[in-house]
């Protein structure tokens, strides 16, 4: 059991969820604080220094979406939404509106670990990331100013628009890209809501990247939701 | 009837002998005092004025006319007692006596006429307001019925019945009957699909029967009753009584429309606070179900992994967390079913890519099953299928559960797409080696809370909702699903889905 440093708030009504992930961070070595209403956290956020929200969408008092919008005035803090299954618009809403990541109930320590991991190392890599040219995970690695991509050591040759797309899910690995946010990256503000194209053009890059497309190891499909490059 | 009309003939032919009788015998007394003899001839024209009044019908004024001219002529002009005269001018005087009686009659049988249509219009009118305003109190469709039959028996003299239909334009069981003029009786309905069919077969405002007379009572929409009258009665009806009968049946009608109308309009209401009920009932449930089993599904997983597995102790958290994954997917399936089931469900439908649900089903039987290998067989080129990618990803998830439960570990499980271009459809299946399916399941299968009857049944619980979801979702899709078994042993599902999106706007 190592100590750490981050502070995290844990934001969730349900008493044994609360438990629960309490004593996963405890085990890790997390100092937590927790919240079960969202005023209660907003005056937690205030007056505490926090690293890292997890927040639960359904909360008594007034929606996830509304804590996150406000944090987001004055913090780049990352923040996890955990939600329930069906709730892939709130999700989505959720991640445009500045959440970083999101779990799903009912969810493992050990996934809720890693997403806290890798949400933390992203927090790090801020700044780092922007000075960067070579960004890469895994096997597969981007140089920004020579505007290559490379598989294993080779070079692989893809289109302006792939390029565009990879260098997206590298930039952000491990962090679910909302369909809605890359179609504004890539196509334009005023490009709409059609997936068709965008689908599309990932199988194409799938195609390029990965051995068998239907079991990517690369770029994760969150059906409903979006795309997640994979963080290791 | 016949025998009211003789009667009425006598007493107004004895109406004319005693009139003109009458007239006579003033006159007799009038020519003994020296009367002139203009005064008879008054008198003889009151005598046909009192019988026009006295009398019904044209016929007896004109009769009485003839008469009294020739009384006239036989009493009071020379030669007396014979019907030939000396002076010719009595002729004249004959020709204006008739005329004047005639007009005079026909004048008075018109007025009198009048006075009774207008008799009888006001009795329509009063009769017709009653029955609107008895209809406006009633309770339900019977009690219109029964109002109106009552009303109608009562104009009618008779006992005259009616049938309703109910919302589907089906009969009911029984006719109201009038008994008398204070009691009604229920009437079973003999057969009611020949007395359907005579009704949709009318051409006429009515239908003669054997005994009764049958008068259909069309609503705004659909035919919603018959009125029954017998046919003694139904013969015997003038036409004024034939306009109120219709009048009748028309208020009758509309009461019976507004009143379903309006049963209508609370039947919607009641749906929207239960459907407002309902989904308030899922929304605690997916709450108050959901979330602490999220709990205590990671409460105990991690209570094994603090322990060890040779403990029995873990043995112990296993059950807790298994039988919490297993209470989990029944509440998520419940709830998919429920929201399904649901007609005003709008699939999120978009052109998805084929591999990329696929991988997302791989992925997540891989988190549950780690130790499962699953072939995937899909076309190079990208396939696009317009879907509801989150519905698609739950039935390969059920499927690829289910094969897995099914076939022992060694044995091969695989998913295959291919298109259909002839049909137009993506062809889905998920193939396994295991048990396969036992003939006598397999044409139930998809059915609700089926389950099989096969030995796994005590080992793996199920509630056989998990192929009813994906039958529904595919169903929503206009796609087909089916079960089969393969030759050499395993079973294989198969569903399709069309790969043009259907263009409704």
């Amino acid at each position: 059991m190592t100590s750490k440093n981050e502070t995290i708030l844990v934001v969730e009504d349900d008493t044994q969820i609360r438990n629960f992930i309490c004593y996963a961070l405890k085990q890790e070595g997390f100092p937590y604080t927790t919240a079960s209403t969202a005023q209660n956290a907003l005056s937690i956020l205030v007056s505490n220094q926090i690293d890292l929200m997890l927040l639960d969408l359904g909360l008594p008092d007034f929606d996830g979406m509304e804590v996150i919008k406000k944090v987001r005035e004055w913090s780049e803090m990352p923040i996890i939404v955990v939600s329930a299954r069906d709730q892939d618009k709130e999700k989505a809403a959720a991640l445009d509106s500045g959440a970083d990541d999101y779990l799903t109930k009912p969810f493992s320590a050990t996934e809720l670990m890693a997403r806290i991991r890798v949400a933390l190392r992203h927090l790090y890599k801020i700044g780092v990331t922007k000075a960067q040219t070579v960004l890469s995970v895994g096997g597969l690695s981007i140089d920004l100013e020579k505007r290559i991509v490379s598989l294993d050591g080779a070079q692989l040759h893809v289109t302006p628009l792939e390029y565009h797309l990879l260098t997206l899910f590298l930039k952000n690995p491990g962090k679910v890209l909302t369909t809605q946010y890359i179609l504004k990256e890539i196509y334009g503000v005023g490009y709409g809501t059609d997936t068709q194209a965008l689908r599309a053009l990932m199988a194409g890059l799938r195609r390029k990247i990965e051995p068998t497309p239907a079991k990517p190891r690369y770029i994760l499909t969150e059906i409903g939701v979006g795309y997640r490059l994979v963080d290791e | 009837m016949a025998e009211n009309t003789r009667d009425e003939q006598r007493s107004y032919v004895l109406t004319i002998i005693l009139f003109i009788a009458a007239a006579t015998g003033i006159c007799w007394l009038f020519r003994f005092l020296r009367f002139p003899e203009t005064n008879i001839v008054v008198v003889y024209i009151l005598s046909v004025l009192l019988t026009a009044r006295f009398t019904r019908g044209y016929a007896y004024g004109i009769a009485a006319t003839v008469i009294a001219t020739c009384m006239f002529n036989y009493f009071f002009t020379e030669p007396y007692f014979t019907l030939s005269v000396n002076d010719p001018t009595y002729f004249v005087t004959f020709g204006i006596m008739t005329v004047t009686s005639i007009i005079t009659s026909a004048l008075t049988t018109k007025v009198k006429q009048n006075a009774l249509e207008a008799r009888e219009k006001e009795a329509e009118a009063s009769a017709l307001y009653q029955l609107t305003s008895h209809l406006s109190d009633a309770a339900d469709i019977s009690d219109i019925a029964a109002i109106t039959v009552k009303t109608i028996s009562d104009i009618l003299n008779c006992r005259a019945a009616c049938l309703c239909f109910d919302e589907n334009g089906q009969p009911e069981q029984s006719f109201i009957q009038q008994k008398n003029s204070n009691e009604q009786l229920r009437r079973n309905v003999d057969d009611k699909k020949a007395l359907l069919r005579r009704m949709e077969n009318l051409r006429t405002a009515y239908d003669v029967g054997a005994e009764f007379y049958d008068w259909p009572i069309y609503g705004r929409e659909t035919m919603l009753g018959i009125l029954r009258i017998p046919n003694e009665a139904a013969e015997q009806m003038s036409d004024a009584q034939l306009r109120l009968l219709r009048s009748m049946l028309e208020s009758a009608a509309l009461a019976m429309d507004s009143f379903r109308s309006a049963q209508e309009r609370i039947k919607s209401k009641e749906e929207i606070a239960q459907e407002r009920y309902r989904s308030n009932l899922l929304r605690a449930i997916s709450h108050d179900l959901r979330t602490p089993l999220s709990g205590i599904m990671g409460t105990s997983e991690m209570l094994m992994g603090m322990t060890d597995p040779k403990d029995s102790r873990y043995a112990l958290a296993e059950g807790i967390y298994k039988d919490a994954d297993w209470l989990h997917s029944l509440v998520e399936n419940i709830l998919g079913l429920t929201r399904l089931q649901d007609s005003r469900l709008v699939l999120n439908k978009q052109m998805e890519a084929v591999e990329e649900v696929i991988g997302v089903a791989v992925m997540a039987i891989g988190k549950r099953a780690p130790e499962r290998e699953i072939m995937v067989h899909i076309p190079d080129t990208v396939m696009l299928v317009p879907m509801d990618a989150k519905l698609i990803d739950q039935v390969l998830v059920n499927l690829l559960d289910n094969a897995i439960k099914h076939t022992p570990p060694a044995g091969e499980i695989s998913i295959t797409v291919r298109e259909n271009i002839e049909e137009g459809v993506a062809v889905f299946t998920v193939a396994d080696r295991g048990t396969g399916i036992a003939s006598v399941d397999i044409s139930h299968i998809f059915q609700m809370f089926y389950t099989t009857h096969g030995k796994e049944a005590d080992s793996q619980r199920g509630v056989g909702l998990g192929l009813a979801i994906c039958e529904s979702i595919i169903k929503a899709h206009v796609g087909t699903i089916s079960a089969k078994n393969r030759k050499n042993g395993g079973a294989e599902f198969t569903f399709t889905l069309p790969l043009e999106a259907e263009n409704h706007d």
